[in-house]
C-alpha cells in the first residue's frame, strides 16, 4: 500500500485529501505545516507528498526544498495543492523541484487521477 | 489689525476647519468599518456552524464507507465499483462544495484582517489629533496634524493589501491541474 503524507494547515482540507487518498486505497499520513511535513517525511519515507503552500511556521515551497534536500526525496513526487494560481508562483514551484501544482478547490477523480499518474 | 494678519487669522481658520473634517471622516469611517468587522464576524460564525455540521455528517458518511470498501477487499473490483461507486461520487461531490466552504471563511478571515488593519490605522490617526495645538492661530500647526493624519491613513491603505492575503485564484483555474 502506498503511503501519501498531506500537509496542510486547514483541518478540512486534510480531511478531504485524506478522505479521497484513503477510499481509493492509500495510506494517508497527515500534518499540519511545513515543519511537521518535514518532520513526517524524515521519520517515515513516504511515497507521495501533497502540500498546501500558505502555512504558518514553513510553507509549501520551502518544504519541497528542504525535502529536495534530502537523498530520500530527490526522486519522491511533490505536488502542491493550493489557491495560488499565478504562473509566477507555479514557476517558483516547478524551480523549486516540485512535481506539479493544483489549484483548490480539488475535483476528487482529478487528483486521483494526478496520483495515480505520478506514483506510476 | 493688518491685512496679513487678517489673511493668516483665516488661514488657521480654514486649516482648523480642514482638520476637522478629517477627524469627522477617520471617525466616521472607522464607526462604519466596525460594523462591517461585526458583520464579518457573525457570517463567519453562522458559515462555521453550518460548516461544522455538514462536516459531521460527512464524515460519518465517509468513515463508513471507507470502512466497508476495506472490508470488501475480497470481492472484485468490479463488483466494488458498482456497489459503493455511486455513493463515492455523491461524497465526491459534497467533498469538492466543503472545500469552498473552507475557502470562504479563509476569505473573511483575510478581509477581517483587512478591516483590523484599516481601523488600527484610523485610530492611530485619530489620536494625532487629540492634544491640543500649542498655537492655533498658526495654520501650520493645523496643516502639519492635518498631514500626519492623513500619512497615518495612507500607511493603512498600502498596508492592508500586503499583511492580508486571502485565497485568491481566478474561477478558471480552479481545480487546475500542472504537471512539470
Amino acid at each position: 500500500m502506498k503511503t501519501i503524507l498531506a500537509v496542510d494547515d486547514s483541518a478540512t482540507m486534510r480531511e478531504m485529501v485524506t478522505f479521497v487518498l484513503e477510499s481509493a486505497g492509500y495510506r494517508v499520513i497527515e500534518a499540519e505545516d511545513g515543519a511537521q511535513g518535514l518532520d513526517r517525511a524524515t521519520a517515515t519515507n513516504v511515497d507521495l507528498v501533497i502540500t498546501d503552500q500558505n502555512m504558518p511556521n514553513m510553507d509549501g515551497l520551502t518544504l519541497v526544498r528542504s525535502l529536495r534536500e534530502l537523498r530520500d526525496y530527490k526522486s519522491v513526487p511533490i505536488l502542491l495543492l493550493t489557491t495560488e494560481s499565478s504562473d509566477a508562483m507555479k514557476a517558483q514551484g516547478r524551480a523549486a523541484g516540485a512535481t506539479g501544482w493544483l489549484v483548490k478547490p480539488f475535483d476528487p477523480a482529478t487528483l486521483l487521477e494526478v496520483v495515480q499518474k505520478v506514483l506510476r | 489689525m493688518t491685512r496679513q494678519q487678517t489673511m493668516s487669522t483665516r488661514d488657521a481658520k480654514d486649516a482648523e476647519q480642514a482638520a476637522d473634517l478629517l477627524v469627522t471622516v477617520a471617525t466616521t469611517l472607522n464607526e462604519r468599518l466596525a460594523v462591517t468587522a461585526d458583520e464579518l464576524a457573525r457570517s463567519q460564525a453562522l458559515l462555521r456552524e453550518a460548516s461544522d455540521e455538514l462536516m459531521t455528517a460527512f464524515r460519518g458518511a465517509a468513515d463508513r464507507i471507507v470502512a466497508a470498501q476495506r472490508g470488501a477487499d475480497a470481492i472484485a473490483d468490479a463488483e466494488r465499483t458498482a456497489e459503493y461507486g455511486p455513493v463515492l461520487d455523491h461524497l465526491y461531490r459534497a467533498c469538492q462544495h466543503l472545500q469552498s466552504h473552507d475557502l470562504v471563511n479563509q476569505l473573511i478571515d483575510a478581509q477581517k484582517l483587512r478591516v483590523d488593519k484599516m481601523r488600527e490605522k484610523l485610530l492611530q490617526a485619530l489620536s494625532l489629533a487629540t492634544p491640543p495645538i500649542s498655537h492655533p492661530g498658526h495654520a501650520e500647526q493645523w496643516i502639519e496634524r492635518s498631514r500626519a493624519m492623513l500619512d497615518c491613513i495612507i500607511a493603512g491603505i498600502q498596508q492592508i493589501d500586503q499583511d492580508a492575503h486571502g485565497p485568491l485564484g481566478d474561477k478558471q483555474r480552479r481545480g487546475s491541474v500542472d504537471l512539470f
